[in-house]
């Protein structure tokens, strides 16, 4: 597309470099906001008029929200991330291999009610959260899972299989299958030759669809908040709400903890953002 | 026993684990609720879930005012995000696409939103839109613009514009990377034998551009309809539905119907009609995406 | 030994039969190739014999052992795939060494066959490239490398040649035939391309449609097609086909073709006056006085002015009308000839080929 920016007018052209400098403004600074907050004292957060150049950055309102201040009771941040971690890793992995072995085996084979399956596991994925909240509470509390680790996992697992799937189909049928009678032909068995040649192919794509998953559990509210209850389950995002329901809305520790749940979703896209972007774009586009 | 033996049994085996875990979470649920939207079910009586009522929690959902604003609001919610989300990142995808220097950077940045919990969307504008020390308020004050305090949460179109800023915030990045990267695919050739054929701008795009685009504009909304019930965390942040309903969307008075009320019966049967407007949506776009597709020569 | 032999094998893909109950015998060591218009089935009976599509019916044995319900790994075979297949994770040394790390030879027993097998097909140059950063005849030959360094009993090619430039396949083609000398194997080589079939074979199976149309050493092919499909199929240019109808004339039967030109047919054709056949002859057999392979005793003349010549260096095809149709002869040693000059052609009866137009058959003994 180069070409075509030799046909710009200069002024064309900086209109075009104002109007991407505006959008990326207003992408960045409402997070880079809550960031900041984070690192502020209370003073100056509720200042008025505002202060807009912090005079002084503090880690007071992370040692708040982990209990370390004598002023306020902690919040069972530590619990809450350590739940999340679990509960997201595990469902993640998990979905992973399910996931995995039903786009391969939507990608390789052919048989009977493919068309059905295939369409039946998206729009299992259609169902809002919210909607299936409702009636796994009831089930859930009728089998003991309500407030548990492993409830939640089991859900996200239902939640990320089917993308999964989507995802894994798409990449797989952008390996040749001559590869893998290559390597039967070569003694493999099916199986050998899985693991050896076409897993290895895969592996960019089942890491975005890792990632994809992850997010998607590490994000979740609308299931956590009606299938949690104590620290014993609770994940971050719920955690969150614990502040609204004190009377004086606590921004700096609300920030705080927002960033502490951004953090690891930011590291890992920006590990992984290449492959991310190819799984987002082309399981649909060639699948 | 013969037949999980043979080779035709392989993918079905494969799919076993994931076909297991859909029954297990999302079809028996989906079962249970569709039994409880035909009983007086209530959380706090358990015996009241063999009460059988018939259609009733369906008429009085129909006769109930409440359940029609949420209705409509919703699909004006689903529409509204949707289709503006979808032409500005049309359009910030058409510009970044032009900006040689630093596209890398570019998409990296719009890949922030896509990370955020809609939970921590929903907290990061509760703030900014806050009155007292939002970001915004306080900008407009220094500027002079207000003298007063604009309540943006609690004003009714006030509220309601904010919700859908916030959405389009989280989600329009999601079709500007996707149509950056269709506009990336686009061959040269085509646009080069149009120029040569006399087109100008416009006619390029829209003759040749916009059609190579339609598949990732149709996968794009369809990803997005996938998932845009997750804007009720946002929401729940947010305002809750309120104040006084001003906001309220099907999936927050579900949640309050069916937790804070107990009356789990008539909120499983609105949660079923949030479920058909999602599947609507979600379908409408895939047919679009497979005519689109095969609009574009059969390309699977 | 290593014969293979397939009898009467059938595939179907749910209902429909692509392949109708094949019968071949491959001898120990022997070069055969299968060819035929596209979609007739070889790819699909080659892929039975390597064992990756499942028989609807019938037998397959390699070396005297019936494989049906083998898989692929256990029947001692190799095979080029038209791709190449080669495993773009790899590097060259791990593609040819790949199938000997399965079967758990040592190291240094992988490394001896390896490097004999680079050694053979020049390879040793790229041994720690990955395949993407090959060119396409390198490719070629590492997937080749690939089924040699395994020795195995059957080799199986399924148009190895086809994505290379003209060049490079003739190139190839012969260092095939090399190949085979040295490492005396058990062939099947499917192609499409007759010139491949003729050059490299020691016997050609025609198919089309998943028929067996004839079974042949080249010669017995080029000289004797079975039916008209084969003698259409195999020659370039391809063979003259004329429809006729026999009439007799001195007392002798001839083909009277759709102009009213009669050609004298052959004393051992059986035919009956009135029969529908098809003559059919070789741009070889067409040549202007003067100017043909063999000579000029019976053969029957005619004056015919040329519609196109087509100047090739060592011979030139000229375009000519004969039975209301273009037919093509063939000028050895050739002067300049242009269109529209006219020239006395002679027809060599001798290598006419006679056919039953409504079988197909051919009706020389
Ligand atoms: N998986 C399949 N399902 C249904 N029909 C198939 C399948 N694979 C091949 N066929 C059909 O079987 C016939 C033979 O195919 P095959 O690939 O053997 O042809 P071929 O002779 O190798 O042709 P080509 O020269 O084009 O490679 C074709 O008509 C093809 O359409
Ligand atoms: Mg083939």
């Amino acid at each position: 597309m180069s070409a075509s920016l030799t046909m710009e007018k200069p002024w064309q052209r900086w209109l075009i470099r104002f109007g991407v400098f505006v959008a990326m403004v207003i992408l960045v600074v409402p997070g880079a906001w809550v960031v900041l907050t984070a690192f502020r004292p209370n003073i100056e957060i509720l200042a008025r008029p505002a202060v807009w150049i912090p005079h002084q950055l503090t880690l007071r309102n992370f040692q708040g929200i982990f209990g370390l201040l004598t002023t306020q009771p902690g919040l069972p941040v530590v619990q809450y991330f350590i739940n999340s971690l679990v509960i997201s890793v595990t469902s993640t992995v998990v979905a992973l291999a399910i996931g995995m072995m039903g786009g391969y085996a939507f990608a390789r084979y052919r048989f009977r009610g493919k068309g059905a399956l295939f369409l039946g596991f998206m729009l299992s994925r259609t169902v809002p959260g919210v909607a299936l909240s409702l009636p796994l509470f009831i089930v859930w509390a009728r089998i003991g899972l309500i407030d548990t680790e492993l409830g939640l996992i089991i859900v996200y697992l239902a939640i990320n299989v089917p993308f999964t799937i989507w995802l894994t189909d798409g990449f797989f049928r952008q390996i040749p299958v001559d590869l893998s009678e290559a390597a039967q032909i070569d003694g493999c068995t099916r199986w050998q030759a899985f693991w050896r040649v076409e897993f290895p192919l895969a592996r960019a794509g089942l890491a975005s669809a890792a990632i994809f998953a992850f997010l998607t559990s590490w994000n979740e509210f609308a299931l956590a908040s009606q299938l949690s209850r104590t620290t014993a389950s609770k994940t971050l995002p719920v955690g969150l709400l614990d502040f609204t329901a004190q009377f004086n809305v606590d921004w700096a520790g609300m920030s705080a903890l927002a960033v502490l749940i951004i953090i690891p979703a930011l590291v890992l896209t920006f590990v992984v953002q290449k492959q991310l972007i190819a799984g987002l774009t082309f399981g649909g586009v060639k699948g | 026993m013969k037949f999980l033996r043979s080779p035709r049994a392989t993918p079905y085996l494969l799919l076993l684990p994931a076909i297991v875990v859909i029954l297990a979470v999302v079809l028996v649920p989906l079962l249970v609720s569709f039994w409880t939207s035909f009983t007086g079910y209530t959380l706090t009586k358990p015996a009241t879930l063999f009460q059988f009522v018939g259609l009733r929690n369906y008429q009085r959902l129909l006769g109930n005012a409440d359940f029609w604003w949420a209705f409509a609001r919703t699909i004006m919610f689903i529409t509204i995000a949707l289709n503006l989300e979808l032409v500005l990142g049309l359009g910030l995808a058409l510009l970044i696409n032009k900006i040689t220097w630093g596209q890398r950077t570019l998409r990296t940045i719009m890949m922030f939103p896509m990370m955020f919990s809609p939970i921590l969307v929903g907290f990061q504008f509760k703030y900014l839109f806050n009155d007292a020390v939002g970001l915004v308020n306080n900008a407009l004050f220094d500027l002079g613009l207000i003298h007063e305090p604009i309540a943006w949460l609690v004003e009714a179109g006030l509220a309601n514009f904010s919700i859908i800023f916030a959405e389009m915030w989280m989600s329009t990045s999601v079709f500007a990377i996707l149509l950056l990267a269709g506009l990336m695919a686009l061959p040269k050739e085509p646009i080069e034998a149009a120029r040569v054929d006399g087109c100008n701008a416009w006619q390029v795009f829209r003759h040749i551009t916009l059609p190579f685009l339609m598949p990732f504009i149709y996968i794009a909304l369809t990803i997005r309809s996938l998932d845009v019930a997750r804007a009720y965390d946002m929401v729940k942040i947010m305002t809750n539905g309120g104040p006084a309903q001003r906001t309220e969307l099907l999936w927050t008075l579900m949640t309050r119907v069916g937790y804070q009320n107990s009356q789990m019966g008539m909120a499983n049967a609105m949660g079923y009609i949030s479920i058909i407007v999602s599947i609507a949506f979600t379908v409408f776009y895939y047919r679009k995406l497979t005519s689109a597709r095969a609009f574009m020569g059969g390309a699977q | 030994m290593a014969n293979v032999s397939l009898k009467k094998v059938v595939k179907r893909y749910g209902r429909e039969e692509v392949v109708h109950g094949i019968d071949l015998e491959v001898a120990h060591n022997e070069f055969v190739v299968l060819v035929g218009p596209s979609g007739c089935g070889k790819s699909t009976t080659l892929r039975m014999v390597a064992g990756l599509e499942d028989i609807s019916d019938g037998l397959i044995e390699i070396g005297g052992r019936v494989v049906n319900a083998l898989p692929p790994r256990s029947r001692n075979i190799s095979m080029v795939f038209q791709s190449y297949a080669l495993y773009p994770h790899m590097t060259v040394r791990e593609n040819l060494g790949f199938g000997l790390k399965i079967a758990k030879q040592s190291d240094s027993e992988i490394k001896k066959r390896v490097d004999e097998a680079a050694d053979i097909l020049g390879l040793e140059p790229y041994m720690e490239r990955l395949p993407q950063h090959l060119s396409g005849g390198q490719r070629q030959r590492v997937a080749m490398g690939r089924a040699i360094v395994r020795n195995p009993d059957v080799f199986l090619f399924d148009e190895p040649l086809s994505n290379l430039d003209a060049k490079l396949r003739g190139q190839m083609r012969v260092e095939i035939k090399k190949l085979h000398q040295r490492v005396k194997t058990t062939v099947i080589y499917v192609t499409h391309d007759q010139v491949e079939a003729m050059t490299l074979a020691d016997r050609i199976v025609i198919m089309r449609d998943g028929y067996v149309e004839q079974v042949g050493t080249p010669s017995d092919v080029f000289d004797r097609p079975a039916n008209v499909f084969v003698a259409g199929f195999i020659g370039s240019p391809p063979m003259n086909l004329l429809d006729a109808v026999v009439a007799s004339a001195g007392g002798r039967p001839v083909g009277r073709l759709i102009d009213g030109v009669d050609v004298p047919l052959p004393g051992d054709v059986a035919v009956r006056e009135g029969q529908e056949i098809v003559i059919g002859f070789r741009p070889e057999s067409f040549a202007p006085r003067g100017y043909s392979l063999h000579g000029a005793e019976n053969s029957l003349a005619m004056t015919r002015p040329v519609l196109i010549a087509e100047p090739l260096g060592t011979e030139t095809i000229l375009f000519a009308e004969l039975g209301g149709r273009e037919v093509q002869g063939k000028m050895l040693n050739p002067r300049v000839v242009k269109a529209g000059e006219t020239l006395e052609f002679t027809l060599d009866l001798a290598r006419l080929h006679v056919f039953d137009k409504a079988s197909g058959k051919s009706l020389r003994g």
